[in-house]
């Protein structure tokens, strides 16, 4: 058997009969190409539904997948399912939330909490901000917390970690001189010896 | 540079001289036995190791595993660390209030950006501090491994990781910089194109030979041309690739046209 063959069987995922795929599947699908840059929706947005179940609703995204212009919001959309079942137990009856396209969602302006459109434009600082449309307000970016639960305003330094200023302190001075030399020189170590002829090839 | 070495080898000594001459024959690569009384007076101008091949660098020093003592064979006396924090083997273990916690507080990783405002002397000893840092860190992750419980705070590591990458790439930009303000040459190790057996044309990368080409048997045996049986199969090569490309192009179209036909509202595609 040629290797690549034995290779792709190990790599091929082995899945049990009934089991039961989420967001994962795999399958080809076709999916409207959106330029990355020209992407609105944010994880931690409000957002409004315009079809499906849930059609009118606004809610929080909790999840966005890129590739298939999916987006996750919280507690709607939502279709129930057993989960944990072993043996004779059936499992818990627990919502999930299905994705959306990003067809079926519109932003929603702050401000007046009504759908709108969103572009990217430049503020006069050189800023990259949503603008809505409708109104010409600018949609902050959500506020999303950090996956190690670190508040940059609240943070205090440990015993190991360098200082603001020290951080901030420069003390390059550009000179025609080596790395190995400088240092050399700032710690007075004299290299007498010279280098043997070598070959390179 | 060529050295001319002057003072500094010494001929063998016999085994009866005291044990400070080590000598490297530098024709055979032989090294010669140290003599087992090694004694303080390390600093005898006469004392040589391996000489270093330097090329602005890159070659790391080829230490020969015999040299044990770290003393033994610096042309120089002086005291092996010049820290301010002096705590040994201590340095290989954590802060003693952080042991047995299951998580421990860090901060943000060095960035390119802020190591690019340091001078070269601060780089260096951030260096080690980072090195001496890994170390604690590695010590920590095997010894949570010997007892099979986790590592408290597994992306300190990561953090020193990428850090010293980047002090890495700071260093060898400046590096870099400078080699082409003075010489013009791009590259710090010298290469050269070559053809291999299978009729690639690579970049080949020199390595450092104290002997010329001529005289190195193994390098004698390697083979940088195409031999004429592998003539035909270049070609066979060639077509393959054309082919391979243009059903890659042809999916391209038709994925496209298939979006297009799904999506009609669809802008110009990306990618």
């Amino acid at each position: 058997m040629r290797l690549t063959t034995l290779l792709a069987i190990a790599a091929r995922v082995v899945v049990p009969k009934d089991y039961r795929y989420g967001t994962n599947r795999p399958r080809k699908v076709f999916v409207e190409p959106l330029a990355s840059h020209e992407w609105s929706v944010l994880r931690g947005d409000t957002v409004e539904i315009l079809a499906g179940k849930d059609k009118g609703k606004q809610g929080k995204v909790i999840q966005v997948f890129r590739h298939r212009n999916w987006v996750i919001l919280e507690g709607l959309n939502t279709h129930h399912r057993y989960i944990g079942a072993t043996g004779d137990y059936r499992g818990t009856y627990i919502a999930t939330e299905a994705p959306l396209l990003l067809r079926d969602i519109t932003l929603i302006d702050p401000t007046d909490r009504k759908p709108t459109e969103v572009e990217w434009k430049f503020t006069e600082e050189g800023e990259r901000v949503r603008v809505s449309v409708r109104t010409g307000r600018i949609l902050p970016k959500p506020v999303v917390e950090r996956r190690d639960g670190i508040v940059p305003e609240q943070w205090k330094d440990g015993p190991k970690d360098t200082s603001p200023e020290d951080t901030l302190d420069k003390t390059y001075v550009p000179s025609l001189k080596t790395l190995e030399e400088e240092v050399m020189e700032k710690m007075g170590i004299e290299e007498p010896r010279r280098h043997k002829k070598s070959y390179w090839y | 540079m060529l050295g001319s070495v002057g003072g500094f080898t010494v001929k063998m000594a016999a085994s009866s001289s005291a044990g400070r001459a080590l000598t490297l024959c530098k024709q055979f690569q032989n090294v010669l036995r140290i003599s087992t009384a090694v004694n303080a007076q390390h600093c005898a101008a006469n004392v040589t190791r391996y000489q270093n091949h330097v090329y602005r660098g890159t070659s790391p020093l080829i230490a020969p595993s015999w040299c044990s003592s770290p003393l033994s064979s610096a042309g120089q006396c002086r005291a092996l660390h010049t820290t301010v924090s002096v705590r040994g083997l201590e340095e290989f273990f954590d802060l003693p209030e952080n042991w047995g916690e299951s998580r421990v507080k860090s901060g943000a990783p060095w960035t390119a950006k802020h190591l690019r405002t340091k001078s070269n002397e601060d780089l260096h000893k951030l260096w080690y501090v980072l090195l001496k840092e890994k170390n604690m860190l590695l010590t920590l992750e095997q010894e949570a491994r010997r007892q099979r419980v986790q590592m408290p705070s597994p992306e300190r590591l990561r953090k020193v990781e990428r850090s010293i990458i980047r002090l890495e790439t700071v260093v060898t930009e400046r590096e870099t910089a400078l080699r082409l303000l003075q010489t013009g040459q791009e590259k710090a190790r010298p290469g050269d194109w070559r053809r291999n057996i299978f009729g690639h044309v690579f970049w080949y990368r020199f390595k450092e030979y104290a002997c010329p080409w001529y005289m190195n048997k193994r390098y004698k045996r390697k083979r940088f041309y195409t031999p004429n049986f592998v003539q035909p199969h270049l070609r066979l090569r060639i077509e393959k690739y054309l082919r391979e490309r243009a059903k890659k192009a042809n999916l391209e179209k038709k994925t496209q046209a298939k979006l297009r036909e799904k999506f009609p509202q669809m802008k110009i595609s990306s990618s």
